[in-house]
């Protein structure tokens, strides 16, 4: 039996804060869920996905973030209860469906939960969707701990049907990756029954058409819902205070900087002169409430990650009631008490309070800094981002850095977003060139592709992976093709969404639930659009670097290769080894002039050790994973493969 | 004489477009690679003192050390470089009959000396369609194949770096002065190597004005003909000032002027119209098609053209006075040009 699935009410587990968020979910008898991969995201479909037949549920993954969206939606207008998820940027991918939906309003409750990376972990972008709330104007909280993701989770279907449109709860990367103790509520009976009411009154919000038009008489009804959300919000348990009546300095904080500043509070022992208040509803803000504690002291903190959106609204607030409250004195992001980028922790809170508080405090002492960070620079060994060995992105990357660079007319690739983003580091050979959003390398690739009347004569490359093909570069690929564009598209096929754990995705014969699922071809579909298609296997230097330059040779229109060859991760090939690696010392020439280290100096994969005493290289056993692509690249062919029986 | 790696060979030569694309510094690493009548550096590499860059000839060449070590003299500066005797040949009956440019001397020698076991390869320029590509020869009857000139500047010498890395020895390379020239350099071992072996048993220079930039003169092509009826191409004698392309649909004639705009910059700088680091070098012969001018440098030359004539494979003739001048001249202008050229690039 899954945890999360237990049906133990009033247990105590510990939840990883994803897991308490689908438990939250499972405890309001949500029926469907979508979403598309992306940390810190992931988990909470994938442990839906886990208990879909005993909790009567539909899991999938998406497409995109978009289409999660509109899925999530269906289930709600059918008056189910339905869970959209996403990382902070799919918001955006989303947004317009989003736009819509906040006017339409919805009938089954529906949560839209953005788990965010305030410091862009494992993202390229530091994006912050709590913007969207008030953009779309739909309602926004936080949970401020583990059992609030659980306890809020379940609230916000209550909430979004209450208000009749979809409510966001957003989570960060500490949430929804670390993990506390979570105590578990009951789990329902459910037998969901789906059904669709389209026939009655056009206006009817139970059965008429469902639509933001028309836009004025809808959008004043989203409106009077925000109203009763501010309601509800007054008296909201999950806004809390703590603290003395009149402290000194209030802070105002949600989400994990409720945690952050907990701690600083505490480990400054300040707690007699600091009042605490925790939103758990972030817009609309509750004006009573804020008014009430704003009105206690003169000095306000407020503690956020990534954009002043709590800052900016709570002055709005308290400009509108400076007559009653006073004015005051604010401290966050915008006068540098806060800093503007990067994710927060306690030290950074308590530097801040000790700022203002006047307070002599050292998180770290000065003597310890001075000592620590040059034994750290000069004894830590240098362990930049890298590709895992045998990652087919490696000899992929390989490939076309060595094709464009013997081509010799400038050529480049825009990159794309996936394991395969690293390739403009080192460990992709510094391979692309432009890395901006899902699907936007064979966009941009599409632009660079017409500039050719303009004197652009260097070839246009464009790389993505499998998921990402089917999630937004298709409509980047059919632009290319109809305006004949002169683009190569390279699709780094590894099969699964791997960079967020083999996910399926459309190419798999497989979904989310790990039932059969009909599986798209790659090859078939560029072909079908009327590119020049061909595939090879990255390992296969000869043929891979043939087929590219041929397409680089073909002057006109989009040609597409397929890269075919899973990750070194995937379930099929973790902890097996088709090669046995050595290296024959007696030829390996190290350092000297004709390869000066190009296997651990360039190559660079982590199964392969330089030794340095010997001067010459020597395979990793323990890491290596037996791919055989470094017998390729060896000059003299001192790195020998042998077909594991 | 400067050493370099790979950083200054790439800032030196082929940022500033004066690489010819000989050859000398591709395939004796993984780094340096040629394309299509290009050369490029694929990743870097850092070693502050290379082959690739000693070997190279437009990295500035010690010709007083090249002079003392194949000609044991002090290097002197002439036209034509250090020589025992000029004399025309052209092939013998021995040969059979080929494609030739103009007499058939170099495969005459090459056949010869493969046959004959003087060497056990031989670095030729072939052709895919109207690519020159470098080929290693081992059987005498396949000589024939690469006959003609080319036009084009191929990467011959990477064809010589692959054979012996792969420890092939005693091979001969035919070549223009740049290859010849960056052969002699690499005969030396500047980089003084362990366990270097000299793989060169024979070098045939061939005379060269000024080579075409591969990828330009293939598009030209492409424009004026279907390449793929191409027979051949010869630059007639002045004051003709054309560039002839025979076809089986009849021959096409483009001015030189179009033709001189896309020499590569590199060739404007350089001194050598004869390949004087040959052991013997072979051009046309004014006014004589079918005739070839030979120069005889070595003594090793010397041998190989007597044992030529002796056995049936080449046959000789007085080379006329006016011939000598004319050819004298001529290889004293591109001198005299180069250093023009090469102080300007310096100011």
């Amino acid at each position: 039996m899954n945890l999360i699935a237990k049906q133990e009410k009033d247990g105590r587990y510990l939840l990883m804060g994803n897991e308490a968020i689908a438990r939250g979910a499972l405890e309001a008898g949500v029926a469907v869920a979508a979403g598309y991969p992306g940390t810190p995201s992931s988990e909470i479909i994938e442990n839906l996905a886990r208990v879909t037949t005993e909790r009567d549920l539909y899991v999938e993954w998406s497409t995109n973030e978009k289409v999660a969206m509109e899925v999530a939606a269906a289930g709600s207008f059918a008056e189910l209860r339905s869970l959209c998820i996403l990382k902070q940027n799919g918001v955006n991918v989303a947004s317009d469906f989003f736009l819509h939906l906040a006017g339409s309003g919805t009938r089954g409750g529906m949560v839209i939960i953005p788990c965010e990376d305030p410091g862009a972990l494992s993202s390229i972008n530091e994006g912050d969707s709590r913007h969207f709330s008030r953009m779309l104007e739909v309602p926004l909280i936080e949970p401020g701990n583990f059992q609030e993701a659980k306890d809020m989770t379940k609230w916000a279907f209550e909430l979004s049907e209450t208000l009749r449109c979809p409510v966001m709860l957003r989570s960060v990367t500490r949430l929804s990756h670390a993990s506390g103790n979570v105590v578990f509520g009951e789990l329902p009976v459910t037998h969901h029954k789906a059904r669709f009411q389209h026939d009655g009154f056009i206006l009817d919000p139970d059965t008429g058409m469902i639509s933001s038009a028309p836009v004025a008489y809808r959008h004043g009804l989203q409106q009077e819902k925000l109203q009763k959300a501010i309601e509800l919000f007054e008296t909201s348990p999950f806004n809390t205070y703590t603290g003395p009546e009149n402290p000194e300095l209030l802070v105002i904080t949600s989400s994990a900087c409720n945690l952050y500043t907990k701690e600083a509070i505490q480990l400054l022992d300040v707690g007699d002169r600091v009042g605490l208040l925790k939103l758990g509803t972030t817009w609309p803000l509750p004006p009573k409430l804020l008014g009430k504690y704003l009105a206690t002291t003169d000095k306000i903190l407020i503690v956020e990650e990534v954009i002043p959106f709590l800052e900016e609204n709570v002055k709005i607030l308290a400009a509108e009631t400076a007559e009653t409250i006073g004015i005051k004195k604010f401290y966050g992001k915008r006068d540098g008490s806060i800093p503007s980028v990067n994710e927060l922790n306690p030290d950074l809170v308590i530097t801040a309070l000790a700022n203002i508080l006047e307070l002599n405090y050292e998180g770290v002492a000065a003597a310890y800094t001075e000592k620590a960070l040059p034994l750290a620079f000069l004894n830590a060994p240098v362990r930049d981002l890298t590709f895992c060995p045998g990652c087919p992105h490696r000899a992929s990357f390989w490939n076309i850095r060595t094709v464009l660079k013997k081509d010799n007319r400038e050529g480049f690739v825009c990159g794309d977003i996936g394991c395969y983003s690293l390739a403009m580091l080192p460990t992709g050979f510094s391979t692309t060139k432009t890395m901006h959003a899902m699907g936007s390398g064979t966009g941009i690739a599409s632009g660079f592709g017409q500039l050719a009347r303009f004197g652009m004569d260097q070839p246009v490359l464009s790389v993505c992976g499998d998921s990402t093909f089917f999630h937004a570069v298709m409509p980047a690929l059919v632009n290319a093709v109809h305006h004949k564009s002169d683009i190569t598209l390279i699709v780094l096929d590894n099969s699964g969404t791997a960079m967020t754990g083999f996910q399926p995705h459309p190419g798999l014969e497989v979904d989310a639930q790990g039932s059969e699922a009909l599986k798209l071809d790659i090859q078939a579909i560029c072909e079908s659009m009327g590119a020049t298609v061909q595939v090879t296997d990255p390992f296969d230097f000869k043929a891979t670097q043939n087929a590219l330059f041929e397409m680089l040779q073909i002057k006109s229109g989009v040609k597409v290769l397929v890269l075919k060859q899973s990750c070194a991760l995937s379930p099929e090939k973790k902890h097996t080894r088709r090669f046995e690696m050595s290296v024959d010392s007696a030829s390996c020439l190290g350092e000297d002039c004709g390869c000066n280290r190009l296997c651990t100096r360039i190559f660079r994969c982590p199964g392969l050790v330089w030794d340095k005493v010997n001067g010459i290289s020597k395979i990793d056993d323990a890491i290596c994973s037996g791919c055989g692509v470094c017998a390729s690249i060896c000059p003299v062919g001192a790195i020998e493969k042998r077909e594991v029986a | 004489m400067q050493m370099g790696g790979s950083k200054e060979l790439k800032e030196q030569v082929l940022d500033k477009d004066l690489c010819t694309v000989c050859g000398a510094c591709v395939d004796l690493c993984p780094y340096f690679k040629a394309y299509n009548g290009k050369v490029a550096q694929i990743f870097e590499c850092d070693l502050t003192q290379g082959r690739c860059f000693a070997h190279c000839p437009k990295t500035g060449v010690d010709f007083e050390q090249l002079a003392q070590n194949y000609f044991q003299q002090p290097y002197r500066g002439d036209a034509l470089g250090f020589y025992r005797r000029i004399t025309a040949a052209r092939a013998g009956e021995k040969l059979g009959s080929g494609q030739f440019q103009n007499g058939g001397t170099v495969s005459a020698l090459v056949t010869m000396a493969l046959e004959s076991g003087l060497i056990e390869g031989a670095v030729l320029t072939d052709s895919e369609g109207v690519k020159p590509v470098p080929r290693l020869v081992t059987q005498a009857g396949e000589v024939l194949d690469c006959a003609s000139t080319k036009y084009m500047a191929a990467p011959t010498i990477s064809c010589l770096n692959q054979a012996a890395g792969k420890g092939l020895r005693n091979l001969g390379v035919v070549g223009t002065a740049c290859q010849l020239t960056g052969v002699a350099q690499s005969r030396l071992n500047p980089t003084r190597k362990e366990g270097f072996e000299d793989p060169v048993a024979l070098t045939i220079g061939l005379f060269c004005t000024w080579s075409l930039d591969a990828r330009k003169f293939q598009d030209l092509l492409a424009d004026r003909v279907d390449t793929s009826t191409i027979t051949g191409m010869d630059v007639p004698p002045p004051p003709a000032e054309i560039f002839v392309i025979r076809t089986h649909n009849g021959t096409v004639e483009i001015p030189l002027p179009e033709i001189r705009a896309i020499v590569p910059k590199g060739c404007s700088v350089c001194p050598d119209m004869t390949a004087e680091w040959a052991d013997v070098s072979v051009g046309a012969l004014e006014g004589s098609s079918g005739w070839n001018t030979l120069i005889i440098r070595t003594e090793k030359g010397e041998q190989l053209v007597e044992k030529a004539v002796s056995e049936g494979y080449l046959i000789l003739d007085a080379f006329p006075d006016s011939s000598l001048e004319n050819l004298t001249l001529g290889a004293g202008n591109k001198k005299k040009r180069a250093q023009e050229k090469a102080d300007m690039e310096e100011e």
